[in-house]
This record gives C-alpha cells, structure tokens and sequence, in this order.
C-alpha cells in the first residue's frame, strides 16, 4: 500500500470533488453512498483488476469466496440481505465498484461486522476474488 | 404427573434454600430460560388447554426496539415480565406481565464492532433471576448483574476478550452463590472455558477450561499445539441437578472446522479426539471439576458441535427408575445418558443422518461413514444433516405427563472440503468451504418431532416447508406450542400433533414460548423477529425464508377471552 504517487494527486482531488457531491445526492435521495466508503486516492483504483474477465481467475475466485466470504455473504454469493448481496455492487456502484470492492475489504466496516482482510489476503487473492464477482453481478 | 411432581418436588427441595426465586413451583412463574433448572420447557398449567386453545387471542404486544433475531425467553416473576433484544442485548426491559406497561428499561453501551465477532447474528437468548438481581451475558463478552427492581447495574465483568472471538449470547445458570456462563467462539479459535463468579460481587470462583493444555490429562488428544485454538465454546445453556450438584454444559464444535491440523484427517483418528469438543460436561457445582464427559462427535469436521441442552428427567429404564439426561444432538443422534455416571443408555437418530451408520453402545461412538467425512480439499457430498444439525438452539421440550420429548429439528444437508487456513485473532477461523442450500428428502426443511426417549422412537411428526421452526413449549393443557420462520405461531395437540390454533405473529419466530399465571389467569409469551444470518448461510433458500417474513422485534401475550 503506500501513500498515492504526486501524478495521481489531482485526479484524485477532482475524483474526490465528485464523490462529495455524488454523496450530498445520495443523502438527498437516500442512495448507497459510495463516497462514505470508497476514497478517491485509493491507491487501488490504479491497481485496478488485473484478471478482469479472466475465466480461470473466476472459477478459482469462486473457490475462495465461499472459503472466505459465504459465511457471510452467501454461497456463490448469494445472499438474501440486501447489504450483503455482493451481486448488487454494480448496480450501487458501477465504476465506482472495484474500488469501493478495494477499499471496503482492506479497511473493513468494523462496526457493520464487515472484517478487515488486510495482512490476511493479498492482493492478488483479493482481485481473484472479485474476478469471480464481477460474473456474478445482477443486471443493472 | 408423579414422575413429574417427584422430579419438582426433589428439585424444589434442595432449591428452597437457594435464591432462586419461584422457580416452576406451582407452574405459576417462569424464572428460568428452561422453565426449570432441568430444561425441561414444561408447565402444569391447565387453563389453555386442548378444549379452548382455539380462542386464544393478543392480550398485549411490547415492541422491542430492535429488529432482527429476537432469541429471548422471558422471564415472569412476581408479575414482572424481563424480556432482553437483540443486538448486544440493545435493552433489557422490565414490564407489567398483565398489560405490558414498562417498569425500566436498562440499555448498555455495546461497542459496535462485536459484529465481527459474533458468528451468527446479534442475539440474546435472556437473563437469569435470583434473589432480586438479573443476570446477563452480552455480545462484548461481558457478564452484568442488574438490580431487578430497578434495572440499575451492580456489577460488571469481562468474562473474556470479545476481540478473540468471543461473546455470551445465552443466559448463565446461578447455583447456590453462583452465577455459571460459557462463552461462543467456536468459530473464531477461542478456546472455551465456563467459569462461576460470585453472585454479590462479580468475582471469579473457578473456572474450568472445555480444552486441556499441555501436559493437562485429555491433551494427548490435540495433534501438535492445536489445543490452543481449540473453541470447546459452552455458548449455550447449562442445566442443574441440585441432588447430584452437578452443572451440565455442552461445548461446541473444535476450531477450525477443518481437521487436518487437529489430527490425521480421517476416520481412522485413534487418539485424537480433540477433547472436550462436541461433549456434554458435568461438573462440580461447587469446584467445576469435571466429573465426567460424553463427547457425542469425536474429532468432529462438520461442525456438529456439542451444545443442545441437556434436558434432565427420571425415566423408567428396564423398571429401573433411572435419573438420565436427555440430548437431541446437533450429529442426529437422540441420546439417552445417566446423568450421574454420563454412561451411555441408548442413542439413536432422530433425523435423517447419513454420515454414521450408529452410535455403537460398546464405545459410545459414531460408526462413521468416511467418505462422508470432509478432508483437506477432498470434498464429501450430501452429508445429513447439515452443520445446523439435526437440532440446533432452538430448544426441545419435555413432558413428563405424555412422556414425550418435543425437538424442533432441520431436515438439510450439505457439501463440504478441508482446506487451508491461519488463524487470525478476531476473525472467522472454519478451513472449510461449503454449500449448506441442500434440503434433505421429503419436501420439508423442518419438523417438530415427538420422540419418545424409552423407546427411542419417533411418535409423531408436524412438518414445516422452511428451515428454523421455533423452539417448544408443552404444557399440562395437553398442548405443544411453536413457531415457524414465517412468523406463525402453533398450537399443536401434544398427544397427536394435531395443529389446534395458529397466530400470524408477521415476523420469524425461533425462541420457545414461555407461559405464566396471573390472578388466576393464564398468559402464553414468544418474542417475534426472524433470524437473519444463519439463514444468510443458506443462499437460495435463505433468499425464499427472507421472502416469507421481515425483521421484527415484538412480543406478543395471548390470552383466553373471559
Ligand atoms: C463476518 C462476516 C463477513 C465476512 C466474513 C465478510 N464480509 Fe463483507 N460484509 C459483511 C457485512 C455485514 C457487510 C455489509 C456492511 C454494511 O452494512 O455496510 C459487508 C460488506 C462487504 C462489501 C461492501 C458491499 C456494499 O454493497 O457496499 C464488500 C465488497 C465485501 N463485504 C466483500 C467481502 C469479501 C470479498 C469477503 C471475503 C474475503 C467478505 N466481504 C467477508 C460481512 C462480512
């Protein structure tokens, strides 16, 4: 991890701008903020996911899920509560949902039971992981 | 009704000394989670009965101002009803048990990130009574007594580290001086222990570890040091004999669920047992030696845990008046033990069970079958039941007047593999991968099955289309009350199954009823709120149970028109 490159730094501000606002909406409208999640200078949103539609990095992504993550979010990811449902991130997040899929696993939410799986899965088992869920996402 | 008043009768004797309140004296009260200190979940009373159920109607309803997963039994005392919510408890509340006004109300600081450490939802399941106080276990793994008069808190102790994985979600026993509680963590690679503290002061008294350490006796059953992760979590109720004095609590599953690292990873596991993993205990009331075990799944992988309720009664066994202990395990297996010696009587399935052939009574073990034993990434398919076992929480009632045991039971099965995994404090620890969504054969996914514990045989059986029926209540109306997922609550004939009554209560319902009298009237109480993380376990059929009822947070008070 390490601290986001001098290149990135207005993007990052620009991206963050739009995430205030895209967050004053989603009070306003009651939407999923992905703003009160997900920062902008994200290191992570440069790693990106690089086995993006890779099927074998999916089926072995599907293995680790429910190895690490059915628990609580269902078998193949399917979860009947709506919080939990990780078929939904496309549809609260759309190109937002890597990131917010980054920063929400290696941060956690403590305090809505979601672990922090930093110095537990690296990065590449994470990306693996969300390489299957991105097969998994509901129409939008 | 003589075994049944004998039984009170020896109980309430050696109990009158105790602080214990009323306890089912007359059947009047309800001081106990179980009912009595024998859980066995049965009232004398006779006012609602088979001939008038079908008029019972909402006297009141208290709304618990806490959704999801309400576990909680109630207590009545005097005519206070105690009734805890979810989430940490959220509150405990004291009410009027004849119309439900509110007394107090005692709302404790949990922190909010004990919902990484508790497994399966934020339940409570209620506090314990005595001599005035409350007792409470919480999800932050601390133990509190409440002024029961006032709901002000007298003192508080942490049990143990909520951090490792910890946390009390069950009400503790009090014996004598004593308040007695386990902790969960099965899950997390705690390592279990039940202690008794003092119930003036707080302070510990004993406390006896569910895993022996190194160079403890019983540890030659950890392959290397895998003891010390070992879970052995009592997170459920205990149950008291006041004549023998001794305390049982059943501990759960070893950590992690997959094997490989607390043995050799096969059928064949010799030595290694993992003791005193998915065992009933007995100890001393007073030193907490154990006095003896009965492990039911040795060296355990499928997370059949060891934690149902010992339900105590006196049965006749070969014309033998013979004081047993009753246990509805999570493995399948009804067993029937000498609750003073833990000598097996007999063991036999009350559900579907296909990952042993039987319970050999030589040995008082399972005859596995090992391909339906997991092992490190070679997976085993359609084992029955499923990790919520045959009978999970939801507790089972007994009643000595139909000589019939009344147990809630699951009728799923499941997939699973070994694989894997380092413990990290705090976080999930299974080294298994699984697939629970596989209901068992028959079109039904639970049952309340009436069993008889002398013969070991099933008398009759009400079925029920989703998982998580409700846990029982029977009384000397001849009735058996439960409820359903969906938020039903049943009246069933006790002798025949019949279904007498229904209510929509309109959310989940899983704890046991409980039922009490007051001025000469007769109330039935069941908290309403359905479970949201075991069925989340479930995928598909955990979306159809989230379809069938929403979270909720009441209890509902029913009584007969006058
Ligand atoms: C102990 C239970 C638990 C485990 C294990 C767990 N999660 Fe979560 N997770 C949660 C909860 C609860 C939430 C919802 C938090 C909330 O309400 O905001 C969540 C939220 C998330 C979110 C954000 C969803 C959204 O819509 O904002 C992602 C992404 C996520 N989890 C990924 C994972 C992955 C990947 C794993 C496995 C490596 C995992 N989680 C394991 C409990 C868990």
């Amino acid at each position: 991890m390490g601290q986001p490159s001098g290149m990135q730094v207005r993007p990052a501000k620009v991206a963050a701008a739009i995430f205030a606002g895209a967050s004053m909406l989603a009070v306003f409208f009651g939407l999923p903020s992905a703003a009160r999640y997900a920062r902008a200078d994200d290191p992570a949103v440069s790693a990106k996911n690089s086995y993006e539609g890779d099927a074998g990095q999916a089926a072995t992504g599907r293995g680790l899920f429910n190895q690490y993550c059915a628990h609580c979010h269902g078998p193949n990811a399917v979860s009947p509560d709506p919080p939990r449902d990780l078929r939904r991130l496309k549809r609260s997040y759309g190109e937002n949902m890597a990131n917010v899929f980054h920063f929400t696993v290696t941060h956690g939410r403590p305090d809505k039971g979601m672990p922090n799986w930093t110095g537990r899965l690296d990065d590449e088992t994470l990306w693996t992981i969300f390489a299957f869920l991105q097969t998994v996402q509901a129409e939008p | 009704m003589s075994r049944l008043s004998g039984m009170l009768a020896g109980s309430l004797l050696a109990l009158s000394a105790l602080p214990l309140g009323a306890a089912a004296e007359s059947g009047k009260s309800w001081t106990i989670y179980g009912g009595d200190t024998a859980n066995t979940r049965f009232s004398a009373l006779t006012q609602i009965n088979r001939g008038n159920v079908s008029k019972l109607r909402v006297a009141w309803v208290a709304q618990l101002g806490s959704l999801e997963a309400q576990e909680s039994t109630p207590l009545v005392v005097d005519d206070t009803l105690f009734v805890t919510t979810s989430a940490g408890p959220r509150y405990v509340y004291a009410l009027n048990a004849k119309d439900g006004t509110p007394k107090w109300k005692y709302a404790p600081e949990i922190p909010g990130d004990v919902q990484q450490t508790t497994c399966c939802g934020l339940d409570n399941r209620g506090v314990a009574y005595a001599g005035g106080k409350l007792f409470l276990g919480r999800l932050d793994a601390h133990l509190v007594a409440l002024d029961a008069s006032t709901g002000k808190e007298l003192w508080k102790t942490q049990v143990v580290d909520y951090h490792e994985g910890a946390a009390i979600t069950s009400p503790p026993i009090l014996v004598k001086n004593l308040v007695i509680t386990g902790y969960a963590g099965g899950e997390y690679g705690v390592r279990g222990a039940i202690t008794a503290y003092d119930q003036d002061t707080g302070k510990q008294v004993w406390r006896t570890h569910t895993v022996p350490a190194a160079g403890e006796p019983a540890a030659e059953t950890w392959k290397n040091d895998s003891w010390k992760f070992g879970g052995g979590a009592a997170w459920l109720v205990g149950s008291y004999d006041p004549q023998l004095n001794l305390v049982y609590y059943g501990a759960s599953n070893p950590s992690p669920w997959g094997a490989s690292v607390r043995g050799p990873d096969t059928s064949d596991y010799g030595k290694f047992t993992n003791l005193y993993t998915a065992s009933t205990l007995a100890l001393d009331a007073d030193t907490g030696k154990i006095v003896w075990h009965y492990q039911t799944t040795p060296y355990d992988t499928w997370d059949y845990d060891g934690v149902n309720e010992l339900v105590l009664a006196d049965l006749d066994i070969n014309g033998q008046k013979t004081p047993v202990g009753l246990k509805a395990d999570r493995n399948g297996f009804f067993y029937v033990l000498n609750r003073q010696t833990g000598a097996l009587i007999s063991a036999q399935p009350f559900v579907m069970v296909n990952w042993a052939k039987e319970i050999d009574l030589k040995t008082g073990r399972p005859v596995e079958v090992p391909e339906r034993r997991p092992r490190l990434d070679v997976w085993a398919k359609d084992i029955c039941p499923n990790l919520f076992g045959g009978k999970n929480w939801e507790p089972m009632a007994y009643n000595p007047q139909t000589g019939l045991v009344y147990i809630p039971t699951f009728n799923l099965c499941m997939d699973l593999v070994g694989r894997k995994e380092e413990r990290k404090k705090g976080a999930f620890y299974l080294a298994e991968e699984f697939d629970l969504d596989k209901p068992g054969p028959g079109g039904f996914m639970s049952e309340m099955v009436a069993w008889d514990p002398i013969s070991q045989k099933r008398v009759w059986g009400s079925k029920e289309e989703l998982p998580f029926m409700g846990g029982a209540l029977t009384t000397g109306g001849g009735l058996v009350f439960h409820g359903n997922i969906q938020g039903w609550f049943k009246a069933l004939d006790a002798k025949t199954g019949e279904e007498l009554w229904k209510f929509n209560a309109g959310s989940g319902i899983s704890q046991g009823a409980i039922t009490y009298e007051l001025d000469g009237k007769q109330y039935v109480a069941v908290v309403s709120g359905r479970l949201k993380t075991p069925p989340s376990f479930l995928g598909h059929t955990g979306e159809r149970i989230f379809a069938s009822s929403p979270e909720g947070g009441a209890l509902f008070v029913f009584e007969l028109p006058d």
